[in-house]
């Protein structure tokens, strides 16, 4: 054990080798495991948002499903009702139609007998003239008989 | 006997052989000068210094033959020489580790890392956390100085894995250095080094947040001076200690194999041999991560107790 000059040198060379460290080393290895946290800090939170987003889609989606299957039901209700409604009031219609047809096919028949009836009256006036013109063989003046003719007529 | 079964010798410089040759006999007082000559070739750094006796600049007598030496041992040199191995050693090893990480940061991106990346990031982590976990205060500097002493302290103690024979087999088979010291943590030069550069910044600290009068309140009881000081020293001897005694016990299985070797001539005690160094390797392993860590965890825990206002 023999202590000497070469501790001196031995000091030196340790003090060259802790500048070194200290001004290259550990700072470039500091730098790069910190940029290296950072990235996995990075990624990591990427990941988890992505995830919550993912999440968040599916949770639309089904929303949007069910949205989707819910108007569905809704639109076939109504057009069950919608189809409902058109053939009662197609019913409806046909029945008013008939009814109408109906009236005036009644009207032209209440028509036709009262032209009818009007006719045989005239008819049997003019009979009734006739035969009366022939039983008193002389000619009824018309036009001073017409009012009792007239009166004649309304009663039948 | 003859000589080619004796491996563990490649260890000892060529001129120490040269002495020992007459040991063949059977001579246990010889082999035993032997022995210590061999552990304490294995603890002796390659010396760079001044000698007073040549008055110059220069290696420490047979240590090495490509470079000038001197005629002065390692002892006879004073206190200004320099442990070259150490030097080296430990430069190159901060350079390699510290460079790694360089590297590896120049590449970097934030996004998924490659495994070397992914390995930079778990040390860095490791040791920030730490820091994180048993530091209240604000410091810029800690965490650099923590990560700086644990890497370079860990690459320092791996080097008591390599065989403690690499570099001598190396320096005998004609690269011309016969003592080299791969463990610079054996060498008690650098862990001091580190223990009062800690000292430093926990002076520092303390004086930062206390003020110069509450730094110097402390010693009131002169005894604390004391306790100031060999609590960092101790941080310097435990790791110290620590490695010189691994490596010790590595040189210890080596002599005990080669004494075997030379006694029966028996290749096979290579078998046992390796057993153990592996064991003791396997154990050591842990040493050596748990040195670094806590003399890591101490600097934290020092600076932390600077800047904890009472």
């Amino acid at each position: 054990m023999n202590v000497n000059a070469t501790f001196f040198a031995e000091l030196i060379a340790f003090c060259i080798f802790i500048f070194i460290t200290y001004r290259y080393l550990w700072p470039s290895f500091s730098s790069i495991l910190d940029a290296r946290r950072k990235e996995i800090a990075e990624g990591l939170e990427a990941a988890s948002q992505s995830q919550r987003k993912l999440e968040d889609a599916n949770e639309e989606s089904r929303k949007l499903v069910e949205d989707a299957k819910s108007e569905a039901s809704n639109l076939i209700n109504l057009a069950g009702t919608r189809g409902d409604q058109i053939v009662d009031e197609a019913k409806n219609q046909a029945v008013e139609e008939q009814k109408k047809i109906k009236a005036s096919a009644e009207a032209d028949i209440e028509q036709n007998i009262t032209k009818a009836k009007e006719g045989l009256k005239q008819e049997v006036a003019a009979l009734v003239i006739s035969g009366a013109e022939k039983i008193l063989n002389k000619e009824v003046d018309e036009k001073s008989n017409k009012d009792i003719v007239d009166a004649l007529i309304k009663e039948l | 006997m003859n000589r080619t079964n004796r491996p563990n010798y490649n260890a000892l410089p060529k001129k120490l052989m040269a002495e020992n040759n007459h040991t063949e006999s059977s001579n246990y007082a010889s082999e035993l000068t032997s022995t210590s000559d061999y552990i304490s070739h294995h603890l002796t750094n390659l010396t760079f210094g001044w000698c007073e006796k040549s008055q110059s600049w220069g290696y420490a007598n047979h240590q090495q033959s490509l470079f000038e030496e001197t005629p002065c041992k390692v002892s006879e040199m004073g206190f200004w020489t320099l442990h070259i191995d150490t030097i080296v050693m430990s430069s190159l090893l901060g350079t390699v580790f510290f460079g790694f990480f360089g590297l590896v940061l120049m590449g970097a991106k934030s996004g998924v890392p490659g495994k070397v990346q992914n390995f930079a990031e778990f040390v860095f982590e490791f040791i920030s956390n730490a820091v994180k976990t048993n530091f209240h205060g604000t410091s810029k500097i800690l965490g650099p100085l923590a990560f700086t002493s644990c890497v370079w302290i860990l690459s320092w103690n791996l080097m008591d894995l390599l065989p403690v024979e690499l570099t001598n087999f190396v320096g005998n088979a004609g690269v011309g250095i016969d003592y080299f010291k791969l463990l610079p943590t054996a060498d008690v030069n650098g862990p001091l080094a580190l223990a009062i550069v800690v000292m430093f910044f926990v002076t520092y600290y303390t004086i930062a947040t206390h003020g110069l009068g509450g730094f110097l309140k402390e010693f009131i009881n002169p005894i604390e001076l004391v306790g100031y000081f060999s609590k960092h020293v101790a941080l310097a001897l435990r790791l110290y200690g620590n490695l010189f005694a691994g490596e010790m016990i590595f040189i210890l299985i080596g002599i005990m194999f080669g004494q075997f070797f030379m006694s029966f001539g028996q290749t096979l005690w290579f078998i046992p041999g390796l057993m153990m160094n592996l064991v003791w390797a396997l154990f050591h392993i842990l040493i050596i991560a748990l040195q670094a860590y806590i003399f890591m965890m101490l600097t934290i825990a020092y600076i932390n107790l600077a800047c904890a206002k009472h």
